[in-house]
């Protein structure tokens, strides 16, 4: 896909630029904040990553220009505040996720896949999310694997759900807890992973192909 | 703070009132003395002269004379305030009226008049006559005793109502003060409740209040300034520090997952990755941390329900504890209050952190939430080793750890944050022995209401 990236620290924007390049997308680089407005609103891309503080027009003065406009392109915001009510403000002023400095770029490309695979999710029948031979039915709140029921609390069930709306990509624990707790904070341990390998044995134990896989330095993903 | 005030204030308009009488009662008790000495010394005047008339009129006329005129002076109704008697050597009346004591000695004597009704005082003087007998001149005090009294009631009314009057000017003075003060008070709570940009208003009129609110809010705007400064440099420390910071974090990275590094290599890097994480992390904290301490109170915050968000950590927990041989137990009942969801579930998160770190394995986490009249309450106990006495007014400081060499993980700005969040709610702390264990307690005001007004 087609990325722009505005971004003022030229290090960071390098760094960004190769690792996503890497990964098969197209890069482009604006400064600042007056060229990151014209590149977005001239262009197309597919995400934009852009940083919230910018000299010159600082990055949430360009989101709202740009949604002012009827922009609708995927916006992840970095800042180096990760600080609640920026990140209330960030969503507000129009970004679809908001990811504070410094990041692993783990964290930024799953985030970024998240947001640009938002509201097209990959799933078969309404109601219904299906990885492999595992079925999650979210009228009903039943979970299938090759045809046995598998029993989950419904914190696991929202877990679960969250893993296979992004199934195929990594997921960052940070990613999970936001989603599936709803709350935003900074865990002091990686309580997370507990919850996870819980989810694991439910689904994996007794099958002979593993779904939910660690992937080192991310998360997790689930698929095949 | 008020509550001070006012009984200060009335302590204040009571001394005026008594100051007030006072210095009414010492006047009033002088101007008294003075009217009363010189009406006396006017009627001894009168008195004497009459009688020195009377012994002329004898001198000149012979003693029946004195006599005829002392009985026709007796009979005039117009004069019936004076009272004249003549008594022969044997002290028998030999002309006037009856008097009802008469002194051995000659000279100036007083008394009251039993003969009449309201038993006037009389002023009198006694004369010797060459004869052997005694001339007695006298005049009831009846009209100038009147003037006393009405006097004295006239006194009495002034100083009743001198007294209302104090009062009164006593209690719009410490009114009026009170209100001003009030104004100022009222500021300087909001002001501490986290309405930074809030500034005592000005009504133009000049006076020493108004003069008092200005340098207030000279000295606010003045602090005001020094704190952005301080934001300022912290936003920009954030920005410029962390930058090369992540990039040096994302070096290793890369490093780390180049292909030709091998297994010790890459040991010894995940192990710089793990401490620059941490280092970002604390630095990520710390920064948190001043911006909650600078954020304003709560009161335009959403209601949420703190036994919802202590039950939800719990459910986050549990498994960990599970995990390490604890039970993590859920005793919240619903607990209404206004905040911040996501700093509330933080302090409870760090809250129960700090419990299964320091909890014996195989001991319990009791987290429970209540609510009654004065607010709600979160309760985490556990059966750890406590904190000592001495040792629970520090925990709360920054980067303080009270077992260094345990080795535990962690910032040392778990709690610190956890007060910063609680302190922002506008909520206190605790921290209570378990016997074994150590308790600690966060207490809220209830949802919707506001502080309790201090004054009344």
């Amino acid at each position: 896909m087609r990325v722009l990236i505005v971004e003022d620290d030229q290090q960071t924007a390098a760094y960004l630029r190769k690792a996503l390049q890497e990964d098969g997308h197209a890069v482009d680089h604006a400064g600042n904040g007056r060229d990151g407005l014209f590149l977005a609103s001239t262009e197309s891309y597919d995400a934009v990553v852009l940083d919230r503080m910018l000299p010159g027009l600082d990055g949430l003065a360009v989101l709202r220009t740009l949604r002012g406009a009827g922009n609708t392109t995927p916006v992840l915001l970095l800042t180096a505040l990760a600080d609640v009510d920026h990140r209330v403000e960030g969503l507000r002023a129009g970004s679809d996720d908001y990811l504070a400095k410094p990041f692993a770029y783990a964290e930024l490309s799953a985030r970024l896949d998240g947001i640009v695979r938002r509201g097209a999710v990959p799933g078969t029948a309404p109601g219904r999310l299906e990885v492999a031979d595992l079925t999650l039915d979210l009228e009903r709140r039943d979970a299938l694997r090759g045809g046995r029921r598998i029993a989950l609390q419904p914190r696991e069930f929202r877990l679960l759900e969250y893993l296979m709306r992004h199934k195929g990509r990594a997921v960052t624990r940070t990613m999970l807890l936001e989603a599936v707790w709803d709350y935003h904070f900074d865990p002091q341990t990686n309580v997370i992973d507990v919850h996870v390998s819980r989810l694991r044995q439910k689904i994996d134990q007794g099958f002979d192909r593993p779904l939910l896989h660690t992937v080192r330095g991310v998360g997790y993903r689930l698929g095949d | 703070m008020l509550q001070r005030l006012h009984s200060t204030s009335a302590r204040l308009v009571l001394a005026v009132a008594l100051a007030f009488l006072a210095a009414f009662l010492l006047l009033g008790a002088g101007v008294y003395s003075r009217v009363l000495a010189s009406l006396d010394r006017d009627t001894r005047e009168f008195v004497r002269s009459d009688a020195a008339d009377l012994l002329a009129l004898r001198r000149d006329a012979g003693a029946r004379a004195l006599l005829d005129e002392v009985d026709a002076r007796s009979r005039d109704p117009d004069q019936d305030d004076l009272l004249y008697a003549v008594f022969d050597r044997d002290g028998r009346r030999m002309a006037g009226k009856p008097v009802p004591h008469l002194p051995r000695r000659n000279g100036w004597t007083s008394f009251r008049d039993a003969s009449v009704a309201d038993r006037p005082r009389v002023i009198a003087r006694v004369v010797a006559l060459d004869d052997g007998g005694r001339l007695l001149a006298g005049m009831r005090t009846r009209a100038e005793d009147g003037f006393l009294a009405a006097m004295q009631r006239a006194a009495l009314l002034a100083l009743v109502l001198a007294a209302a009057c104090g009062l009164l000017v006593g209690w719009l003075t410490s009114r009026w003060v009170g209100a001003k003060l009030a104004r100022l008070d009222d500021t300087a709570r909001r002001i501490a409740g986290g309405e930074l940009g809030l500034r005592v208003p000005a009504d133009g009129s000049g006076d020493p209040f108004d003069r008092v609110g200005a340098r207030l809010n000279a000295m606010l705007d003045r602090i005001d300034a020094l704190v952005d400064g301080v934001r300022h440099a912290t936003d920009h420390i954030a920005h410029d520090l962390r930058t090369p910071l992540a990039r040096m974090r994302n070096r290793l990275e890369e490093l780390r997952d180049a292909a030709d590094v091998d297994t010790a290599g890459r040991d010894a890097l995940d192990a710089a990755l793990l401490e620059s994480d941490r280092l970002l992390q604390t630095f990520a904290a710390l920064l948190r941390l001043s911006r909650i301490e600078v954020q304003a109170s709560t009161e335009a915050m959403p209601e949420l329900d703190l036994g919802r968000i202590a039950a939800d950590a719990v459910e986050l927990y549990a498994p960990s504890a599970g995990a390490e041989g604890m039970r993590l137990l859920d005793r919240s009942t619903p607990a209404p209050m206004r905040g911040d969801a996501d700093q509330l579930f933080q302090a409870v998160v760090n809250l129960l952190d700090n419990a299964l770190r320091h909890a014996q394995a195989g001991g319990d986490v009791v987290v429970s939430t209540m609510a009654d009249a004065d607010g709600v309450v979160l309760e985490v106990a556990d059966r750890g080793p406590g904190i000592a006495e001495a040792d629970r007014s520090r925990v709360f400081d920054r980067f303080e750890r009270l077992q260094p060499d345990r080795g535990t993980p962690g910032s040392g700005l778990g709690l610190s944050l956890v007060r910063a969040i609680v302190i922002r709610h506008g909520g206190r702390i605790e921290l209570q022995d378990n016997r074994p264990g150590l308790r600690v307690l966060l207490r809220f005001p209830l949802a919707g209401g506001d502080q309790p007004p201090v004054s009344s």
